[in-house]
Formats: C-alpha cells, structure tokens, sequence
C-alpha cells in the first residue's frame, strides 16, 4: 500500500528549470560519459523552483504534494488524516478563526486553521449552526481543526524536503 | 451537519489515533516500521494524556 519512490522524486524533469549556464555545463560531461557507458543515468539538481510549488499544492490540497511526487501512500494518508480532523473538528462546533482576530490567540489560531488549505472553506461550509465552545466538545474541536492545520503544514515541509531530493 | 459529542476520553483516543497514523506513515518508509512507530506513538499519546490528568487531578477541586 506505502511502496513509494525512494530516488529522488525531483529527479527526471528539471532540465528545463536550470539555467542556460548550468545546463550546457552538465549537459556536456554527462552526455560523453553516457556515450561510453549506456548504463549511466544522469542525476540532475533538484529545483527549487518546483520544490516550492510542490510545497504550495500541498498546503493548496493537503496531499496534493506528495501525489505530485507519486507518494501516493502518504498522499492519501495526509488526505484522509487532514480532512478527518477537519470533519471532527467542524462536528464538534470547533472555533474556526477568521482573519483579522483581535488578539494574538484569534490570529494563531487563523493561522493554524489555515494551514488547511482549501479545507478551512469546507471547515467554515460544514459548520454553518457556528462554533459553541461553552461545552468540552466545541474547546476539543477547535484543537482538532488547528492541528489538521499544522500537520498539514508540516506534510507540505516534508514534501518540499523530498522534492529536493532530501531524505524523507 | 449533526453535531458531534465524545466525552473527554473519546475525543483523547480519536486524537491520539489519528496523529500517531498520520506520524507513522509521514516518519518512517517501510510499512512494518511506520505500524512499529503508530503504535508506540499511540501509547505514549495514551500514556501522557491519562498521566497528566491525574496529575491535574488534585487541583480540580
């Protein structure tokens, strides 16, 4: 179910992200050493041009990242993980910040809750009866909704980290 | 959307179970290695919850 790509995912398609420099001077030495050796695989840098818009899918749809790397396992995990909490924490009347709070604790948790992504919307679209966090139930919901926020943030890191190429 | 209610212990399991999955499969690559960190990250979610509510126990009277 997990089997992933363990080379580099950001490996195979940035020929066109280098520099003009860059890639006439890696394309020269790798090109003979390809035609004395037929086995030889060219490695080419990981950009982070696309290391950064991988990271923003991710934060954009939560998973989305990893699919673009063709992680499909954690793809789906981190899908299914963020919208669960997203649904519990909506169905527990959670507090979801909006922007502009009026204090520092309002404003970190917009924070968190945006983090989400395109989920915050669908947090904000379920809970339409509004927050209620005068019973345990609605304090526990808004813990859930900003940790689905921050674990999303942290699965776009991770993204970005194996789209450089980075051990993940 | 029909409310949702869990009592205190509920909502503690259904935390701890949803973040030790998500920290298993982020953490580890092998799919033996990610249930071996699910697990020991779930009791220790278990284990620290359940420890700090007895000791927050004498102050709530």
């Amino acid at each position: 179910m997990f089997e992933e790509r363990t080379d580099s995912p950001a490996a195979g398609e940035e020929s066109s992200a280098q520099s003009g420099e860059q890639a006439s001077e890696s394309a020269v030495a790798p090109a003979e050493s390809a035609a004395l050796d037929p086995t030889h695989e060219t490695v080419e840098a990981p950009s982070a041009v696309r290391a950064v818009a991988v990271a923003l899918a991710g934060w954009l749809l939560p998973g989305l990242g990893h699919a673009l790397l063709k992680m499909w396992g954690r793809a789906l995990a981190i899908f299914l993980t963020v919208g669960f909490l997203v649904y519990l924490g909506a169905g527990m009347r959670g507090n979801v910040f909006e922007p502009g709070g009026e204090d520092a604790f309002a404003r970190l948790g917009y924070m968190a809750d945006a983090g989400t992504g395109a989920f915050y919307f669908v947090a904000r679209s379920l809970e339409f009866g509004g927050s209620d966090v005068s019973h345990a139930d609605g304090d526990y919901g808004t813990r859930f909704l900003a940790t689905a926020g921050v674990l999303n943030l942290l699965a776009a890191l991770h993204a970005y980290e194996a789209a450089r190429g980075r051990k993940a | 959307m029909v409310p949702l209610h869990f009592s205190h212990f509920q909502s503690l399991l259904l935390f701890a179970l949803i973040i030790s999955l998500a920290f298993g499969t982020l953490g580890r690559r092998k799919p033996i290695e990610r249930v071996k960190y699910a697990a020991w990250s779930f009791a220790m979610f278990l284990l620290v919850g359940i420890a700090l509510g007895w000791l927050m126990y004498p102050f709530s009277r």
